[in-house]
């Protein structure tokens, strides 16, 4: 059946950046803010802007991604007609078919999945930003405007912009130059990865793109460049709003405290824009005696009998009487035994803090200071010091005692 | 796989619960913080392999069926059997409700043919239990019992409804006249087990004579006929009856042995998914001793409390003894204590309410103090 609109979620990428958190699990599939995993936020704003059918691109350790997703109902993506698709690379006749080489590629690939629906415009979302947006509005900006492709920016502070995909618009929001992280940014308009396209114009250069051997097959840096200089409509759609790109360790450990501002943050507690996640079923969670709970959120299922203070706990959390967290992210199943101290770190799921550790430390200004990580299930024994910006994903390496 | 079904009779609603079943059945009664009752059996069921539940309705089931849905919080939603919510079928000979179990049956008799599985657990829709419904068909298959009932162990002068059995060669597998020597009468749960096919023999047999009552009749003068044996359940029950038990009940889940035993890992409770954010507490906040579910913002004072989702207790709030249901609000200054507030009820600053854990003060849904 014709959708006027589909969605692409480009789900694949491995998140290298993210080390220890994702030597198991694709980035999209890695727990935010207590409640959700990465790929919530894409899918809950697809939901929530009126796009029934989405087709969510992976490769990389995509099965429990995939058992995440499974048919899309936390979402009311199970549809009859369209709905929630996992796409993974495939093999074609003659043995062909290979994996996804770039953002484009991916789309390239799966260009026969979009053209089932008969779509006049195609949504390139990605797995890995935190942001509510209604894609409706896009999408209408991008009709009126009667552009082949519009951009989603947002303005960035100008010394970081050079991270970023900048463009420079006029005054009507036509994009006039884009240069992929550019040296000496032209002006603060940063591309925010999401794009809508007209899809016959789209499947064009997609086709000349895959031609073209010295492409990288990026959206960024080959598809928009490709065509501004072919002489296409592209226009700017300009999102004000919480936006954050959490493909590293520091942009995650920032974006979880984001969210402890309740009026802040990604606002997960404003219900006219609600954030759907498949959640595990677990009890309420439960406070001791003694408990001390501080500018904190907390999540179904856990028990915290100690001091909780500036922190983020996922379901399943365990803190026993005299522990004390402060400033952490404690993923799913974390249990931080007494007397032990875990300060700005992320603790991925079912890690065993063992009484008197001590993980992480506060800022001391010095270069080598970072957010400290403990990959998932490893037991860091009693009374072990985990220092500040290590990242254990080893059980028995890094110079400290781990069990 | 599994050769159960299950059929909850959710029609009833005990006058007992006073404000609580102003707009809902006994079933529907919201519980632990982000449960409604009957999530309990219909968990029990599902975790024993159960994927064919008839929920038997009567009046006043809004709420309930605003709940279950579609049973796909459950994994009840199917194509073959699944969850039924079984209305009355409404005729002109029969305009009172129905006046007993055996009743009920009577009333989706033709249901009760079209059920695929050879044993059927009865069950009433006011137990608070996680029960291995799987190991009581498997002792109802050993024992060769015509109908297994499950039995809390007798303590203490615990009232309710209980049931007579008399010690024989194997234990406890007769089911004797009360006042017999050696007869001892044991609390209940009101959960049954027994094959479709007497199921039917009986739900016809009773209808045939006018019998409505399940307890009256089929557990009385008819179960000489009957071999009827016990199956004792050792973990935490409680079957709802009245807003003093409400209040105990919820407060015994502040009890860490209680809640493993309702909340056993084995047998996860399921319930209606809202995809509620984690729940926010304040810098100045205080929660000890409670239970809390998801989606709050707390910033005030809580102590001993069951707070049911997104409920909001502000800064400068106290809340000892409670239980505040889904929505209710707290405002600065306001303290409560002993005090059941039904959903979206808002509390104006300042505002001081007290109950006593003998008569709690219960406050109807949407109220605005």
């Amino acid at each position: 059946m014709k959708k006027e609109c589909i969605a692409m979620l480009l789900a694949g990428g491995q998140g290298s950046r993210l080390y220890a958190l994702t030597s198991r699990v694709a980035k999209p599939a890695v727990p935010f803010g207590g409640k959700f995993r990465i790929i919530d936020f894409p899918l809950s704003n697809c939901a929530n802007s009126g796009i029934d059918t989405v087709g969510v691109l992976t490769q990389y350790r995509p099965l429990e991604l995939h058992r995440y997703i499974g048919n899309g109902q936390p979402w009311d993506l199970d549809r009859s007609d369209g709905g929630v698709h996992i796409l993974p690379p495939y093999v074609r006749e003659g043995g062909s078919g290979t994996w996804y080489r770039g953002t484009a590629n991916a789309i390239y690939q799966n260009m026969d999945f979009i053209q089932q629906y008969h779509p006049d415009h195609v949504l390139v979302l990605s797995g890995d930003h935190i942001y509510k947006m209604d894609y409706a509005k896009l999408l209408r900006q991008h009709k009126k405007a009667g552009a082949a492709c519009t951009v989603s920016v947002l303005e960035v502070p100008r010394q970081e912009a050079s991270r970023f995909g900048i463009l420079s618009a006029d005054q009507t929001g036509t994009i006039l130059e884009f240069e992929e992280k550019p040296a000496v940014p032209k002006s603060n308009l940063a591309s925010m990865g999401i794009y809508v396209f007209r899809w016959e114009t789209l499947r064009a250069y997609l086709t000349a793109d895959e031609a073209d051997g010295s492409s990288g097959h990026d959206f960024g840096g080959d598809i928009i460049p490709k065509m501004l200089a072919g002489g296409e409509k592209l226009t700017a759609f300009r999102f004000e709003g919480y936006w954050k790109d959490v493909g590293t360790i520091d942009s995650l450990w920032d974006a979880n405290m984001d969210l402890l501002s309740v009026k802040g943050g990604v606002m997960i507690y404003d219900k006219r824009w609600p954030v759907y996640t498949r959640s595990p079923t677990r009890p309420p969670h439960v406070t001791g005696d003694k408990a001390v709970l501080s500018h904190s959120i907390v999540t179904g299922g856990c028990q915290v009998s100690g001091r909780v203070e500036n922190s983020v706990l996922f379901h399943s959390v365990l803190v026993e009487e005299g522990a004390q967290v402060r400033y952490s992210i404690l993923m799913p199943g974390v249990v931080v035994q007494a007397g032990a101290r875990v300060e700005y770190a992320i603790v991925a799921e079912g890690a065993v803090i063992g009484g008197g550790a001590a993980v992480g430390a506060p800022p001391d200004g010095s270069d080598a200071w970072g957010v400290a990580v403990v990959a998932g299930g490893i037991r860091v024994a009693p009374y072990a010091v985990v220092p500040p910006g290590a990242m254990i994903q080893d059980t028995g390496k890094g110079g400290v005692q781990y069990e | 796989m599994n050769n159960l079904h299950g059929i909850i009779f959710a029609y009833e609603t005990h006058p007992g619960l006073r404000e609580l079943t102003a707009h809902r059945n006994t079933a529907s009664v919201p519980y632990g913080g982000r449960y409604r009752v009957i999530d309990f059996m219909l968990s029990s069921l599902v975790n024993a392999g159960t994927d064919g539940v008839g929920l038997i309705v009567e009046a006043g089931y809004q709420s309930l069926l605003d709940h279950v849905g579609s049973g796909k919080d459950w994994d009840l939603s199917r194509k073959r059997g699944g969850l039924r919510i079984l209305p009355p079928f409404g005729s002109p000979e029969k305009n009172g409700r129905y006046r007993g179990r055996m009743d009920a049956l009577w009333g989706v008799f033709s249901y009760l043919n079209t059920i695929r599985q050879d044993y059927v657990v009865l069950a009433n829709g006011d137990l608070i239990a996680s029960l291995p419904l799987a190991e009581l068909l498997e002792a109802h298959l050993l024992s060769g019992a015509d109908i297994t009932a499950v039995c809390a162990r007798p303590h203490g002068d615990a009232g309710g409804a209980r049931i007579p059995f008399s010690p024989n060669e194997n234990g406890l597998t007769s089911h004797g006249p009360a006042g017999t020597a050696g007869v001892r009468e044991y609390p209940r749960l009101e959960v049954y087990i027994l094959s479709r096919q007497l199921l039917l023999s009986l739900t016809e047999h009773c209808a045939a004579r006018g019998i409505f009552s399940f307890s009256g009749d089929v557990l009385g003068p008819m179960a000489s006929a009957l071999k009827i044996s016990p199956w004792f359940f050792e973990g935490y029950a409680h079957r709802l009856e009245s807003a003093q038990g409400y209040y105990a009940c919820s407060m015994d889940l502040l009890n860490p042995a209680i809640r493993d035993s309702l909340f056993h890992p084995a047998r996860a409770v399921k319930t209606k998914d809202r995809s509620d954010p984690s729940t926010y507490y304040g810098p100045d906040s205080r929660c000890v001793n409670s239970l809390v579910a998801d989606g709050c913002i707390i910033e005030g004072e809580v102590s001993r409390c069951v707070l049911f989702r997104g409920v909001r207790v502000e800064k400068g709030a106290k809340v000892t003894d409670c239980i505040l249901m889904q929505g209710s609000a707290v405002s600065a200054g306001a303290a409560l204590k002993s005090v059941i507030a039904d959903k979206n009820v808002l509390v104006h600053p300042g505002r001081m309410l007290m109950g006593h854990e003998t008569y709690p003060l219960v406050i109807a849904k949407n109220t605005v103090i």
